[in-house]
């Protein structure tokens, strides 16, 4: 046995049996869990779900990505160069970063386009930001959009409403969603009066989350 | 009985003092200075490590303020690597055990067959501890290994990165810079490096977080 397999052995029972002894492992329940997921189209209504491209940290490993040309979903939102990208250390949990980038971008033929989407989300332990997501070339219903702040939302007549820029708190991290349409239709009272609106569907470009806890 | 607290005493000095022991650092994993200066990164180390996170640059130049996005001068990564610093006398660097890269570069000019420049790491072989990057507060890393041009299927291009942690927030303090060696089809020289910046020869990350764990 040579200098270091001592070295190693003693290491070993000095510092890690320890740990094995106390009920329950101390390490264990100190462990903080990292997540993130990130993706470039979501569209959610009463006869599609679709999400594409999509990435999750997956267990065991630190790094997950997904990536397309092109993706469409007729009438409703076209992209192109789509990558989703999420990195982060769930054995130890100390951090987690995810990033949805997307080229041009079409939504409900012309009412949103855009040509440079980056969501982007990271979190450590106790912190979660979105530094880095950004817009390029916004146009709402023919008017530009100049960096939005977070949770900007403007109506869509006819359509229901957009959320750019949307920053979610989720338990230890966020949710960025760069442009979220929530399609609603009118509720009609007996008398034939819109009394409310109903959410019929939603359609979301560039997501990234992430979360430390 | 107080005989045998006084062993009692002398077994517990002389078990902190062996883990002690067990725990310094192993100077014969130490490696000699690689290749020619590159700013801080210039002396090296075998140590167990981690690097992980991804972010955003916005390149050039490659500051801490990110550029009008409608001129798509940016860059978005993920990147991690594991090495249990074990040093490999015949490459004269640490030998990594895994890690991977996925880097997207958003300019303009650096679209390949209509889509942007996306490489993709396929080998990582080296990771060294940088030990004389003082900006890098929590750790800096110089590793690397080969990649694949995913637009056009290039393969076995070698590769290096400048990792650099900083301390938290990563936005504004962390850095990252690569180098592709050999010159990509189309394009030609590939690098992303930043000179000067607060942490050369890295870019500023303008979003996201680079982890650096010392795993020993």
């Amino acid at each position: 046995m040579n200098n270091e397999s001592i070295r190693a052995a003693i290491r070993f029972a000095g510092l890690v049996l320890p740990l094995m002894w106390t009920s329950g492992s101390v390490a264990a329940q100190m462990q903080a869990t990292a997540r993130a997921s990130s993706y470039g189209v979501s569209v959610s209504t009463a006869t599609v779900n679709q999400k594409s491209p999509a990435a999750v940290l997956p267990a065991g490993e630190m790094m997950a990505t997904d990536q397309a040309s092109d993706v469409t979903v007729d009438g409703l939102v076209s992209v192109q160069d789509a990558f989703a990208i999420v990195n982060g250390d769930l054995t130890d949990g100390s951090g987690a970063v995810s990033s949805a980038t997307l080229g041009a971008v079409n939504v409900l033929n012309g009412l949103i386009t855009a040509d440079g989407v980056v969501a982007m989300a990271s979190s450590t332990v106790g912190t979660s930001d979105a530094e880095g997501s950004s817009l390029a070339n916004l146009v709402v219903n023919g008017v530009s959009v100049d960096d939005p702040a977070p949770n900007t939302r403007l109506d869509l007549p006819g359509v229901g409403y957009v959320v750019l820029n949307e920053q979610v708190p989720t338990s230890g991290g966020i949710t960025v969603n760069m442009i979220h349409v929530v399609l609603q239709q009118p509720v009609l009272g007996v008398l034939g009066g819109v009394t409310g609106y109903q959410t019929t569907g939603d359609i979301i470009v560039g997501s990234a989350s992430s979360s430390v806890n | 009985m107080t005989n045998l607290r006084l062993l009692a005493g002398f077994a517990a000095v002389a078990a902190v003092s062996l883990v002690g022991w067990s725990c310094e650092t192993n100077r014969q994993a130490l490696a000699p200075t690689l290749g020619v200066p590159r700013f801080h990164f210039n002396e090296f180390q075998c140590q167990p490590l981690k690097m992980t996170g991804g972010g955003r640059i916005d390149y050039p130049p490659g500051t801490a303020d990110k550029n009008d996005p409608a001129t798509h001068e940016y860059e978005t990564f993920g990147a991690h690597v594991i090495t249990s610093g074990q040093f490999d006398e015949a490459s004269g660097h640490c030998l990594a055990d895994k890690g991977s890269l996925e880097w997207v570069d958003h300019r303009p000019e650096m679209r390949l067959n209509g889509s942007p420049l996306n490489l993709h790491a396929t080998s990582i072989t080296f990771a060294d501890l940088a030990v004389d990057a003082p900006h890098c507060t929590d750790g800096a890393v110089h590793w690397g290994g080969t990649l694949r041009v995913q637009n056009t299927g290039q393969e076995d291009l070698q590769f290096e990165v400048w990792d650099c942690d900083a301390g938290e927030p990563g936005v504004g303090q962390d850095g990252f810079a690569i180098r592709v060696i050999q010159e990509i089809d189309g394009i030609g020289d590939y690098a992303v490096m930043c000179d000067p910046s607060p942490a050369e020869p890295t870019c500023t990350l303008t979003g996201g977080n680079r982890q650096f764990h010392p795993t020993h």
